[in-house]
């Protein structure tokens, strides 16, 4: 399902191919020693994804502790976790944290790509302001998010108010909203930026001169020409609000109606030991995005046609 | 269109300012965390706030390393970070080149087989990584930390488009001239492959120096805490007031070499991102 969005190399089309066909049989020896180049990679593969990713359909059907040899409860982890309130409310954290964050952040980086696409004195380093997120790193950049969330921190300061971010269970929730939008904008500002700068310019000049304003230009052709790189930013968009962790762990570990799937998990495997259980989340939460990314990319097909 | 330009000459200034206002808001957030670095304990948290301490403490900096493991913290992830980006740049090239250029059955199978595992996050299956690693022995050793992250399937298939892009005349007069498969590669393809490495290796690196929960597993005593894992308990020693300058003298400390890496290679990191997610 990754597949389809995935780009073909203009260049390859100089080479298709039949010219490699050709050269089958004509030296096999050296096609095996070709062959045998790959293996490192597919070994890895085999070892450190397929194996643990079949093995984690497997485990959550057992129970198991690791240090014991897991024991065959059927579906029992799956009933359980149809009504463990926690697991029901990290389920509801994730879709809000996820939501929350990621609606924001790509309306607001396709807005910002509109604005920084064009040619404006200084706009290279204006565009480095928002990337410079992008490069920090999750943990580093929450334990300065402490500070900036402190009652008396930047965030306060900057807008006025007095909340505590991150001792209510009100707020909290909206801290790491915060925190996400500023990290990740500058993620899909790239990606937007990527994709506008391949668009066909000739479009738009016709636009010009048919009299198109600036929300027309954007309504009819801009935002239709985008939709694939929309659907692939939607997409990453799912998967990375479903990967947060770092970000709960450093700021409130999780308290305050703040546990995520990904924490939960940790939390069912590592602190109790509970990992057929910890099995089961992940093999629900690959369904979860494996149904919304097939979900989302039928959609922008759909009205891509 | 002369009236058009002067109709957006306003508004043009206008993004600029709003645009610029906005940067900077987002670089705000940085410089507090640098000024905050070079601040007194008692002037972290002032009100209001200021945006210079009265007397900069540059020996702040210093404070990481003389009163918590933070090197050590630091140079595994060096460590870490590089032995992982070769390795990757290792493995991928030559996944790359065996898909790209031979023909061998279920070669086309494999491949798409690398590709379908893109879509498998490391949360959907760190629990029986984990739990091979631990049966490995692996727990608590740079090769639960490196070699599971060995190779990449974005990373493979950068490369077998970087490699379908070489070609295949130049690959037959190699052969013709005698060179074997592997000569090949390191002398003809892999000189023209700089640009695409540079963009896998700089990818592969930022990725592996922000991971956390990986290495949170399988280092995490003190000998092989990674920077995220070494940070993170770190803070949890020094949430107090006293802690403030030092914590974000190691935070800055711990972004400054990715985001040097950005600033001084953002074309090639836009151009693996770009590559990454299939943006073309």
């Amino acid at each position: 399902m990754a597949a389809p969005t995935l780009p073909v190399a203009d260049r390859t089309v100089h080479h298709p191919p039949s010219t490699r066909r050709r050269r089958r049989g004509v030296e096999p020896r050296r096609d095996l020693v070709g062959a045998l180049l790959s293996l490192p990679a597919l070994a890895l593969f085999a070892l450190f994804a397929i194996y643990p990713g079949l093995r984690v359909f497997y485990l959550s059907l057992y129970d198991y502790s690791l240090t014991a040899p897991p024991e065959f409860v059927g579906l029992d982890n799956f009933t359980y976790l149809a009504s463990d309130p926690r697991f029901l409310a990290a389920l509801r954290n994730t879709v809000f944290y996820t939501v929350a964050t990621y609606l924001p952040a790509l309306v607001l980086a396709l807005l910002l790509a509109m604005g920084l696409r064009r040619r404006l004195a200084g706009f290279g380093l204006v565009r480095l302001l928002y990337y410079l997120p992008v490069a920090t790193s999750w943990v580093a950049i929450a334990v300065v998010w402490r500070l900036v969330l402190h009652p008396d921190g930047l965030l306060n300061q900057a807008l006025g108010i007095d909340v505590d971010w991150l001792t209510s269970s009100a707020a909290a929730r909206w801290a790491l909203v915060v925190m996400g939008v500023w990290k990740e904008t500058g993620f899909f500002l790239i990606l937007f930026l990527a994709g506008l700068s391949r668009l066909p310019g000739d479009v738009f000049e016709a636009a010009l001169v048919d009299g198109a304003n600036a929300w027309q230009r954007f309504r009819h052709i801009t935002f239709p020409l985008l939709k694939p790189i929309t659907a692939v930013c939607c997409v990453i968009a799912v998967i990375r609000g479903f990967q947060a962790f770092s970000p709960q762990v450093v700021l409130t570990g999780g308290a305050f109606d703040t546990e995520v799937v990904n924490l939960f998990v940790y939390k069912t495997a590592f602190e109790s030991a509970r990992m057929g259980r910890a099995s089961a989340v992940a093999v629900l939460m690959f369904a979860v995005l494996l149904v919304v990314t097939l979900v989302q990319l039928r959609v922008f097909r759909r009205e891509d046609a | 269109m002369t009236t058009s330009q002067t109709r957006r000459r306003l508004p043009s200034a206008l993004l600029w300012l709003v645009l610029t206002a906005g940067g900077v808001a987002f670089a705000a957030v940085l410089t507090y965390a640098v000024v905050s670095a070079l601040k007194e304990p008692g002037d972290v948290l002032t009100v209001p706030l200021s945006w210079w301490p009265d007397r900069p403490m540059w020996g702040n900096l210093v404070l990481p390393f003389t009163e918590t493991p933070f090197a050590r913290y630091f140079l595994n992830s060096v460590v870490v970070g590089v032995a992982v980006t070769l390795l990757n740049v290792v493995t991928c090239t030559l996944a790359g080149y065996s898909f790209s250029k031979f023909s061998y059955p279920g070669r086309d199978t494999a491949f798409v087989v690398v590709l379908a595992t893109l879509m498998v996050p490391l949360e959907v299956i760190y629990v029986p990584l984990y739990a091979l690693v631990y049966d490995l022995g692996w727990v608590n050793s740079f090769a639960g930390l490196i070699v599971p992250a060995g190779t990449s399937a974005f990373g493979i298939f950068l490369m077998r488009q970087s490699i379908d892009a070489v070609p295949d005349e130049l690959i037959e007069a190699a052969r013709l001239d005698g060179a074997g498969v592997v000569r090949t590669l390191l002398q003809i393809v892999a000189p023209l492959l700089r640009g695409p490495v540079a963009a896998l290796a700089l990818f592969i690196f930022l990725m592996n120096w922000d991971s956390h929960l990986w290495p949170l597993l399988v280092g995490s005593d003190d000998e092989h805490r990674t920077l995220p894992v070494g940070l993170a308990a770190m803070q949890a020693n020094n949430l107090g007031a006293s802690g403030l300058p030092m914590m974000m003298a190691a935070a800055v400390l711990a972004l400054l070499p990715t985001v040097l890496l950005f600033v001084s290679l953002q074309r090639r990191f836009v151009e693996g991102l770009t590559m990454s997610a299939g943006i073309r």
